[in-house]
């Protein structure tokens, strides 16, 4: 049996440059299938990518009670004081915990694309802001100077807004603040500016900080660190790790691309199915006394309707991978930006497989029928089609 | 039209290969009819966007702005009427069933006249201070009808008397429009201002006024923001056209230049389909094309056989495919998140003319090749083939 499938197969791939152009409809429809799907898949995953990367699992988030944003959140000074000081909190060499209480404010800015009016993150540093983010590096100019009117901007937040680049000037309530330093990250941080806590808190006359950091000293120690946090009736925050924090800060924007990025893909996939299906059709019509022949010789049917779902998978496939690498040459590490976060867009190997199993499901479907009807038909019949 | 049964035999030969034809021509015309929807949905919004209005918000963060400047805008010359806004959230029995109201005063429907609800709903809420009006994806989101009670709990918002449940009483169900994405629960601005502590009252989310002039909305947007540039709330004022321009909508995102290229690829892949189908179905009959043109039929009436047999899977599946759209977009609303920042698709006769249009341009390319090989053929040599 497996040396028939073997036998046949090979003779319709070798058959298949006599059918290449019809083929072909296979081909283009996946690659067109792959191509939008994970074209429009990478900023989807971009966007995550940006969220997640760099999260040390011991990474901790305070906000206040029951936010669900940021710039909602409000965690008043005394309250941040008992939080940065509660146990399993990791201690930096100067005995001091690895905490930072810090802001996020939004400063108008215009995109260099199309100029467009969008607002760009700022955010704040305490003593021990960079400490808590591992991939933190300043890239040109210097680290700005605790206590002074001085910024420092990511690498995304130059290339995405007019006005953001080394030594551009940023206007605040009090005058035009510096940008001495480029810094890079790898994630969302890279879009934003930053500046110290102390400088930036008064100036924009916050009396509260938005959200507390906090690395602890192991991600075992969350109990202890969450028990005594929720016991303290002085407290009204809430604390979790800050990937849980980003899951659900990304969520909202995640679910909704899903359902559109799959459901344009899936309409798309439909129509490239009928495609697939019409194709694989006329492919047994045309080798109705190949088929035929193979009958009288005594080859089962199985073998046969297995060979044209293998060429239908391996016609799919080819697209699928053509269409995933099109996606990768356009898209992947493009500069991108949803809102106010500013990323680079991803296509990986692992959504190039998302794009093969789609194109083996096409297939599977598309060939069922034709491979059923190859295999059903009548030695007499098919010797007779033309 | 005398050849129509021509045509119509031509595609019934085989007549397998024409339904799934035209099944996949009206799967990529469903997937055209949502892209470009969606892509007219953002133009409607940006034609519908008021030129006299201004939104006025505080300039760096979100911790409002005393009521006062609303007043000292009010008396700016050229403006015609103010109107004030507080935000507020909180959730429905579970956290993660997040609620918005907008609390706007008096003169908020006399300025945002196209905002959903009626006048009469206007007035309800100008004189109940608890009631509120409920778009109707609200109204679904939350199993609400008009006359119920609508309880949020809202931590960030304690009342004066130290609670944070608010209850309110859903006084009308309003029109969704456009421009308001989401849905929208709207208040009294009064009441909530009212039942605030007193050291949180007396303040506003955002304020939108009416200019007089359109002509002078930018000025004027200009000059409020030069007023309170240095005071302790400095603000961001933008004219409504701007908030709505296409291009500022997504964070940069050109969302034509995505829906077109989508719509495209679907459009590129449903060519090279047909003319591949053509293309078969017009050499298995070219001693039929080669009889046709011994009766003394013309190269031209050929080619317009061979396009209309392009042509009518194509237009039908067109057709098809942007009533699918249309149905699919009318549920939209029912599959995606509430909070999804994107409208629904307004799937309009533009969007069929379109498709039409692009279905007749994609025919007219199957049939080149196919064409061109016939009028080329040669009658003998075709006969001679079996039929």
């Amino acid at each position: 049996m497996l040396r028939q499938f073997v036998i046949v197969s090979v003779l319709n791939f070798r058959n298949l440059r006599h059918r290449f152009w019809e083929s072909l409809v296979i081909v283009i429809g996946m690659a067109c299938v792959s191509g939008v799907l994970l074209s429009m898949l990478s900023m989807t995953e971009g966007l995550l990518d940006a969220f997640h990367r760099n999260v040390d699992p011991r990474t901790i988030i305070a906000v206040g009670r029951g936010t669900q944003w940021e710039n909602a959140s409000s965690i008043p000074r005394d309250q941040a004081r008992i939080v940065m000081s509660a146990p399993g909190i990791a201690k930096a060499p100067d005995g001091q915990p690895i905490a930072d209480a810090n802001l996020i404010a939004y400063v108008p800015a215009r995109l260099k694309t199309n100029s467009g009016d969008n607002p760009i993150p700022l955010r704040t540093f305490g003593p021990k802001g960079a400490m808590l983010r591992p991939n933190f590096h300043i890239v040109a100019g210097r680290m700005f100077r605790p206590g002074a009117h001085e910024l420092i901007a990511g690498v995304l937040a130059g290339s995405r807004f007019a006005g953001m680049g080394l030594g551009d000037k940023v206007i605040l309530p009090d005058g035009e603040w510096p940008i001495v330093g480029i810094f890079e990250t790898g994630d969302l941080l890279d879009g934003q500016l930053v500046g110290d806590t102390a400088s930036v808190m008064p100036t924009l006359r916050h009396k509260a900080f938005n959200t507390v950091l906090a690395r602890l000293q192991s991600p075992a120690d969350f109990a202890t660190f969450h028990r005594a946090i929720t016991t303290n009736p002085l407290l009204t925050v809430d604390v979790m790790p800050l990937a849980d924090w980003n899951a659900k800060a990304s969520g909202q924007f995640v679910a909704f691309s899903r359902i559109i990025v799959y459901g344009a893909g899936a309409i798309l996939a439909i129509g490239a199915l009928f495609g697939c299906f019409n194709t694989m059709y006329a492919a047994v019509e045309s080798r109705g006394r190949e088929i035929a022949t193979l009958r009288a010789l005594g080859y089962s049917g199985l073998p046969i309707a297995a060979s044209v779902m293998l060429e239908a998978a391996a016609l799919a496939v080819a697209g699928a991978l053509i269409g995933a690498g099109i996606a990768w040459l356009l898209y992947d590490g493009v500069q991108s930006g949803w809102g106010e976060n500013a990323f680079l867009l991803v296509v990986s190997p692992a959504m190039a497989g998302i794009g093969v199993l789609w194109a083996m499901v096409v297939a599977v479907l598309g060939g069922l029928m034709p491979s059923i009807q190859a295999a059903r038909w009548s030695v007499a019949d098919a010797l007779r089609a033309r | 039209m005398r050849f129509l049964p021509l045509v119509w035999a031509a595609l019934r030969r085989k007549p397998i290969r024409s339904i799934l034809t035209f099944l996949s021509v009206t799967a990529a015309f469903t997937l055209f009819g949502l892209v470009i929807g969606l892509s007219d949905s953002m133009k409607i919004m940006e034609e519908r966007a008021h030129p006299d209005r201004i939104w006025t918000l505080p300039r760096f963060d979100m911790n409002g702005m005393p009521i006062a400047m609303a007043k000292q805008i009010g008396r700016f010359p050229g403006v015609k009427g103010v109107t004030v806004t507080s935000y507020f959230n909180g959730y429905v029995g579970d956290p993660k069933n997040r609620a918005f109201v907008a609390f706007l005063d008096d003169e908020y429907g006399r300025i945002f006249p196209d905002w959903g609800p009626t006048i009469e709903q206007w007035d309800v809420v100008r004189h109940n201070r608890t009631a509120i009006i409920m778009s109707r994806k609200m109204a679904t989101l939350f199993h609400k009808k008009a006359g119920g009670s609508f309880t949020i709990i809202a931590p960030n918002f304690p009342r004066a008397d130290g609670s944070n449940v608010w209850t309110f009483k859903v006084a009308g169900i309003g029109e969704e429009i456009t421009q308001n994405i989401g849905g929208y629960i709207i208040g009294n601005y009064t009441y909530f201002d009212e039942s605030l502590p007193l050291a949180k009252r007396s303040r506003m989310d955002e304020v939108d006024l009416q200019a007089t002039d359109p002509a002078i909305v930018d000025a004027l947007a200009a000059r409020i923001d030069r007023t309170f540039a240095n005071s302790g709330n400095p603000t961001r004022s933008l004219p409504e056209k701007v908030v709505y321009a296409v291009g500022n909508n997504w964070g940069g995102v050109d969302v034509n230049a995505v829906t077109r290229d989508i719509a495209l690829v679907g459009l590129l892949m449903i060519l090279y389909l047909t003319s591949s189908v053509l293309a078969k179905s017009v050499r298995e009959r070219r001693s039929e094309f080669a009889t046709l043109k011994s009766f003394g039929f013309t190269d031209r009436a050929v080619i317009g056989l061979v396009a209309a047999e392009a042509a009518l899977p194509c237009l039908l599946g067109a057709v098809t495919g942007v009533v699918v759209a249309g149905i699919l977009a009318r549920q939209m609303p029912s599959f995606m998140p509430p909070d999804a920042p994107i409208p629904t698709p307004t799937v309009s006769t533009s969007v069929l003319f379109w498709a039409l249009a692009c279905a007749a341009i994609v025919a007219l390319g199957s049939a080149i090749l196919p064409s061109l090989r016939l009028t080329r053929m040669d009658i003998a040599t075709a006969l001679s083939e079996r039929g």
